[in-house]
């Protein structure tokens, strides 16, 4: 009881430390304090609940292993962000090749009806709850496709360059831009149509 | 707007841009209302995803969810244990020689059974095959004193392409 009560007051880098001598419990309680991140950042990629635990946990499998290459140059919960991210990115690609591209993912791809809309001009979320604010916001990242959710995520959460996502998505610097571009114009337009359902009768 | 525009003013909003580059479109946002209304909805979206990062909690308890990381962990140390070498190199093959091996005395058993016990008589035997009907055949074999006949159903090809007519055959070829 002791010990655990000494390992909760330990930061990350200390137990990081430990975990790295082959102290299984320091690792424990890293991922009892990041796993909600961790497993966050795969359900708003995936969305799917029982993928997004599979994938978390294999996550920290990988964690665990590659733990000895982790020099501290991010933070321990930045480093395993991106081993959840690399991991999420190769189920979506499977996904990906299981599915044949529907004629709207092809639509998506090249700007969509968005492309020629007016800008939307408002706060469409204006004199809302933080906690409406959040439920549209996730209601209309789950509408895009995965491209676009990813592509939001990796430069809005994670702040990845263009370049750095174009890796990571194996394509080029001109599909994320215009991925990403795609991805705020309907994230927009989503909103905007909610508020507008919203005041409707 | 051109959509090369459009991606070169997204491009400077998020800072991608070299020195020269960006003074340009900065000059043309500032005379240009279009330019100015997506750059406001392009930093409203941002301003907005910012501020709300998707938030999910793990639906399992502590416990059951670190017993599977932990279960997980323990079987890859375990194989990454496995001897390697000649001692490895056996532990692999040993797993596929263990059904071969029981093939291999089942079919001594056999060999003896033929030439000293149930089969000792010289060993004579024929088959007929018999076309019962375009939908089944019967094949027979006799061998000393034994005499086997079998049915096979054509159902399952002719099923195939035709499945409830196949069906019904089996019902037949059952009672």
């Amino acid at each position: 009881m002791a010990l655990q009560d000494d390992r909760t007051t330990l930061s990350d880098e200390q137990l990081v430390r430990r975990a790295q001598r082959g102290d299984m419990a320091a690792f424990e309680e890293l991922v009892a304090r990041h796993r909600d991140k961790v497993y966050a950042r795969a359900f708003s990629m995936l969305r799917s609940e029982d993928e997004a635990l599979d994938v978390s946990q294999e996550a920290w499998v990988k964690g665990w292993q590659r733990l000895k290459q982790f020099q501290g140059e991010s933070s321990f919960v930045t480093w395993m962000t991106r081993i959840v991210i690399n991991l999420c990115l190769d189920q979506l690609r499977k996904h990906k090749r299981q599915k044949a591209e529907s004629i709207e993912q092809l639509a998506e791809e090249s700007g969509g009806v968005e492309r020629q809309m007016p800008a939307v001009a408002v706060n469409p979320t204006e004199g809302l709850e933080r906690r409406e604010v959040r439920a549209r916001i996730e209601r209309a990242l789950s509408q895009l496709s995965y491209e676009h959710r990813t592509v939001l995520i990796l430069h809005e959460f994670e702040q990845l360059e263009y370049k750095e996502i174009a890796k990571r998505m194996q394509c080029s610097i001109g599909t994320v831009m215009s991925r990403l571009f795609y991805a705020r114009r309907r994230m927009a337009n989503l909103l905007a149509a909610y508020k507008k359902e919203e005041l409707s009768p | 707007m051109k959509p090369k525009q459009a991606l070169e003013l997204q491009a400077y909003l998020d800072g991608e841009l070299s020195g020269r580059a960006a003074r340009r479109v900065a000059a043309w946002l500032a005379q240009d209302p279009e330019a100015q209304a997506l750059a406001n909805e392009l930093r409203q979206t941002k301003a907005l995803l910012a501020g709300y990062e998707p938030d999910a909690r793990v639906p399992e308890s502590r416990e059951f969810y670190w017993s599977k990381i932990a279960r997980a962990i323990a079987t890859a140390e375990v194989q990454a244990s496995r001897p390697v070498g000649l001692w490895g190199w056996l532990a692999d093959w040993r797993r596929a020689l263990v059904p071969v091996s029981g093939l291999a005395v089942a079919l001594v058993l056999a060999l003896a059974l033929i030439r000293g016990g149930v089969w000792s008589q010289p060993f004579s035997y024929l088959t007929e095959v018999e076309t019962l009907s375009e939908h089944a055949l019967t094949h027979s074999f006799r061998a000393g004193d034994m005499f086997v006949v079998w049915i096979e159903p054509r159902a399952t090809l002719w099923g195939a392409e035709n499945p409830e007519a196949g069906a019904e055959l089996q019902d037949l070829i059952i009672q």
